[in-house]
């Protein structure tokens, strides 16, 4: 019943009770393991590596930290490679939102019509993608897609197409990684339009039809706008992790390369601050990364909240 | 409106078609790849003209590979059970209340999601070999042990919940955890479903935490494994898919008895 | 005030946690009385094979040797075990014996505190070094002190798919010698097979720089550095990189995926491959029933000779206290020694570094008859050159530099001579100053 009932809902916040001292208390005992362990685990070192990113250091215990105030990100900003890696950033994020979103939509609203265990099977199919090692699918693509013993460009050469450097050719590459990278997505954003569009209620697109509404027309005007919150959010995730997520495959496939045509942020981080073995550095690049993406975050719920049409 | 029913229900098929085809393709290959000779490792053939099982009884003979998949069960096992268990938890304590700090840790919970693990993750490492978590599977699942992503989710689907269901509970005089757990836990079987399989997931990939933090083969993780048939002398491809074919099997072996189930409680977990 | 609060709080714990990390070293203990654990960081250990199984073979015959001592065998990747060691100083954990690739040595010696072996180990050092290949402690040195026992290690090598040669008409018996005979029969592979001519592995994210910096110093000598000063782009060092150019123009040079070189040569279709004589098991086992499999050494620049650099790996000491520093020599001393090496070689395919154990019956005579291809490797040991590591904090982002600029020369469209100029005008400034 829960499911459906998404329309009805409203936060159940009770209006605050007398005995307010016991009960200011209590969320905050629900609230606790799972705050202690983001603390613990995650803010506490967030906050020390803010304080390092001011010094050059390898935070070995026998030399010593030096302050440098903002010179590590100066030199990170300053990087020859940086202009090419925000490029690709976004590169990466608009390559990856037709496969992250646009594709699982129209396969979300294509399987609606089918019925049956065909409709299960498509769905449980193109799931597979998601629950293999990531390291797995790196290989096994670049096998696929080799220009010399892959399948992909064997089958092109047999229908008389020229072969394409997938991974070598740099105005290629990164579409490739884009590919990858989509490919493990697919299956669950199409679970979750699946899932949204199987909640819409049912009775909106009944009236429409009664209305002489084609269903272009109701697909159009119905079921897209009730699946906006669902598209900003799929969108939202592609935008905030997008470069994260190819990170995976960039690092084991390309190294950036090549000719750097496949680097972006969050690798040349990954190059620069994190694998150099300056505390400075990669401390600063992690608080770049988290300060754009929180900023990029806090604008994209911003225009979400002005976006996303609900159904109440 | 043009076209009829069925040939819009054919030309859904047709795209289905496609689309599992290339969803699955590159699995089979793996699969296909791990019966493979090395000498006929690179082979275009859709199957191996020699198909053999000596990749998966050298793997057997170098590697614990079952010693190792079961410490991976373990491990996101109970990885996913603190996720959920620490997720329903917060979840409900925004949406129960509205009190003082609640947006606050809100954020702090959301905000965590955003911050790259190799800020964290050398102070993490100097934490878990003080704590004596080196080298166990303990430590692999203490720092996890709770996720901004489930409880968003959770706390996304508990916000679906009829507030009546609640009030009626409290006026029966059950206290919050009773109500958490007899009422609410009970209606949100699909998204927790969902969560527990995605955090499943995720943990059973997890790839650069058990890299710093394991040290020994027996007490290894399948992701690390795999790095065992790569180096830099040269990579052991009909081992390595052997390998990652015995990795990817249980998780495979689970989804294909639960697809359904699996199927469903993302069609009803709402997650959005 | 936040912040020192902070960052004494970092730096206390690290302290704290490291005990007092004494730079003075007194001399190592005369014996061990006591039994004594010692750690040793390896990247053999982590990956399956047979390096792993001579490695563990090597720990088993050291304790045996010496009962007191046992090794606690560490296995991390080879990209890892740097991040691995360090990670572990930082968390206070007792790191002896590692093993670290040539291009950390700087690093290790400056900033990790590996031991100087001369002070520590005194005489034995020189007594220990004979008998290794002239260039052998040279390896591991950093201003005139060793840090680095040169380990397992090996120096680029042409693997050759003979069947193509024989299909482009070219006799595999008489393999290139120069760069022009490399253009030669590069052009003819690939004209005439329709697959790949050659291709150095040089230019892939894991390949390292020691098989650039070969075909660097073959050309009059030159390297990569002087002191402090870049000089990758001077005329000899850039005029190798504009041979490599050359070759690409002309079609003799592959242009592939640079992250599967290894993949391209193992499934038939390179002709002339240059990489670590350390894949030689992997390649043989590959080409086994696909091709015939050449070896040939290094190409020259006309008459000059060659300079093969080593890829690999040294070992360093970093213990602090005098029992186990002596363990941890212990150790060395037999990862160096003739026993040591006839496994290294004949299991793994590594460089021996005592190279009279070749023509000795109790070494590795035997093996060598029957595996007379290893020969063009050894052929090439009197003249190991010192692969150049780069020094300072920023060690790392320059030689990524240098090899990302390379690989632009090469495979780029620009000017190769001016792509490395710039390359080098822009990193110099992140080398350390004096």
């Amino acid at each position: 019943m829960s499911h459906t009932a998404i329309a009805t809902s409203m936060p159940i916040a009770t209006p605050r009770l007398p005995r307010i001292t016991l009960r200011a208390f209590e969320p905050w005992l629900y609230l606790a393991p799972a705050l202690a362990v983001l603390i613990v685990w995650t803010y506490v070192p967030l906050l020390e590596a803010f304080e390092l990113s001011f010094y050059q250091w390898n935070m070995l215990p026998r030399s010593q930290p030096r302050y440098v105030g903002f010179d590590n990100y100066l030199n990170l900003l300053n990087l020859p490679d940086m202009q090419q890696a925000v490029i690709n950033t976004v590169l990466y994020t608009v390559g990856l939102l037709p496969l992250s979103v646009g594709v699982p939509l129209v396969v979300a609203l294509l399987t609606a019509q089918l019925t049956g265990p065909a409709r299960n099977l498509y769905r449980g199919l193109i799931f597979v993608p998601m629950i293999v090692a990531p390291i797995v699918a790196a290989i096994v693509w670049r096998w696929l897609l080799n220009e010399d013993h892959g399948l992909a460009n064997q089958w092109l050469r047999s229908f008389g197409f020229d072969t394409i450097g997938f991974l070598r050719d740099p105005d290629v590459a990164l579409w490739t990684l884009v590919w990858i990278t989509g490919w493990k997505l697919i299956g669950f954003s199409t679970l979750l339009f699946a899932a949204a569009d199987s909640a819409i209620n049912p009775s909106y697109i009944e009236a429409a039809r009664m209305d002489g509404a084609t269903s272009w027309q109701i697909v159009r005007d119905i079921r897209v706008p009730l699946l906006s919150p669902t598209i900003l959010l799929l969108s939202l995730m592609t935008v905030l992790f997008g470069a994260q997520w190819s990170f995976v495959y960039i690092n084991a496939l390309t190294g950036g390369g090549p000719l750097r045509s496949t680097t972006n942020v969050y690798y040349l981080m990954w190059e620069y601050g994190f694998k150099t073995m300056s505390a400075g550095w990669s401390t600063a690049a992690g608080m770049l990364v988290f300060l754009v993406f929180g900023l990029v975050a806090l604008v994209c719920l911003a225009l979400m909240k002005k976006l996303a049409v609900y159904d109440d | 409106m043009t076209t009829s029913p069925n040939t819009r229900r054919f030309a859904a098929h047709l795209v289905m078609i496609g689309l599992s085809a290339l969803a699955i393709f590159p699995v089979y290959w793996m699969v296909q790849t791990s019966f493979r000779p090395e000498s006929e490792v690179f082979s275009t053939a859709l199957w191996p003209a020699t198909p053999t099982l000596e990749n998966y009884r050298r793997v057997i003979e170098v590697m614990p590979i079952f010693g190792i998949l079961w410490n991976t069960v373990l491990m996101a096992a109970a990885t996913t059970a603190a996720q959920v268990v620490t997720g329903l938890l917060a979840a409900w304590a925004l949406v129960r209340w509205r009190f003082p700090g609640g947006r606050l840790a809100h954020s702090l919970i959301a905000l965590s999601w955003l911050v790259p693990f190799q800020v964290v993750m050398i102070p993490n490492y100097v934490l878990a070999t003080r704590l004596g978590l080196l080298d166990t599977i303990a430590g692999l699942v203490v720092p996890n042990a709770a996720a901004a992503f489930a409880v968003l989710v959770l706390y996304n689907a508990m916000r679906g919940f009829p507030r009546e269901v609640v009030e009626a509970a409290r006026m029966d005089g059950a206290g919050s955890l009773r109500t958490l757990i007899e009422v609410v836990i009970p209606n949100l079987r699909a998204p927790i479903a969902s969560v527990s399989i995605l955090c499943f997931i995720s943990a059973w990939n997890e790839y650069f935490w058990p890299l710093l933090l394991i040290r020994k083969i027996e007490n290894s993780v399948v992701q690390i494994g795999l790095q065992f048939f790569m180096s830099q002398e040269g990579n052991d491809w009909g081992l390595l898919m052997a390998a990652a074919t015995l990795a990817s099997l249980p998780i495979l072996l689970i989804y294909l008895v639960l697809q359904r189930q699996v199927v469903e409680s993302f069609m009803k977990s709402g997650i959005r | 005030m936040l912040r020192r609060q902070f960052l004494s709080l970092a730096v206390s714990t690290s302290l704290l946690l490291a005990g007092v990390a004494g730079s003075a070293s007194a001399q190592m203990a005369e014996a061990i009385t006591e039994p004594v654990t010692i750690s040793f960081y390896n990247y053999n250990l982590a990956s399956a094979g047979i390096g792993r199984e001579a490695t563990l073979e090597l720990i088993a015959k050291f304790e045996e040797a010496n009962p007191n001592v046992k090794v606690e065998p560490i296995g991390a990747p080879s990209n890892e075990v740097l991040s691995r060691v360090q990670a572990d100083m930082v968390a206070g954990l007792d790191v002896d014996v590692a093993q670290l690739v040539f291009r950390d040595l700087i690093y290790a010696a400056e900033e990790l505190g590996a031991q100087p072996l001369e002070d520590v180990a005194g005489d034995e050092l020189a007594k220990h070094a004979l008998g290794f290949v002239p260039a052998g402690l040279a390896l591991g040195e950093v201003d005139g002190k060793t840090y680095g026992l040169a380990y397992v290690f090996s120096t680029p090598v042409m693997f050759i798919n003979r069947d193509l040669f024989k299909q482009a008409g070219l006799d595999p018996d008489q393999p290139p010698r120069t760069w022009e005979e490399v253009k030669t029969a590069g052009k003819a592979i690939a004209e005439k097979t329709g697959k790949h001519g050659f291709f150095p592995g040089a230019y892939g994210p894991t390949d390292g720089t020691f098989v650039y910096q070969s075909i660097v110093m073959s050309n009059g000598g030159g390297k990569v550095r002087d002191g402090n000063t870049l000089t990758f782009a001077d005329k000899d060092q850039a005029d190798a990189v504009a041979m490599l150019r050359d070759l690409m123009d002309s079609g003799a040079h592959a242009r592939i995926d640079v992250g599967a070189h290894m993949d391209t040569f193992q499934s038939g279709n390179l002709g002339m491959f240059l990489y670590t004589s350390a894949i030689l098991n992997r390649m043989e086992s590959a080409a086994q029933g696909n091709f015939e499999l050449g070896l040939a050494p290094m190409p020259s620049f006309g008459e000059k000779p060659t300079a093969p650099t080593n890829s690999g790996s040294a070992v360093f000491m970093f213990s602090q206290d005098p029992v186990k520093q002596r363990a941890a020599w212990e150790l060395m001393k037999f990862l160096t020694s003739d026993e040591a090496y006839t496994i290294i070689t004949s299991k793994i395919g590594y460089l021996p570094l005592r190279p009279g154990i070749v023509n000795d019956e109790r070494y590795l005579k035997g093996w060598l008859e029957q595996n007379p291809k290893y020969r063009a490797n050894l052929e090439q040991l009197d003249r190991l050159t010192p692969n150049v590591a780069f020094g300072g904090p920023n060690y790392r982002q320059v030689e990524n530099m240098m090899k990302d600029a390379m690989t632009e020369a090469v495979f780029g469209s620009g000017d190769p001579r001016q792509v490395l100029k710039a390359a080098q005008e822009q990193a110099q400034p992140l080398m350390p100053a004096n």
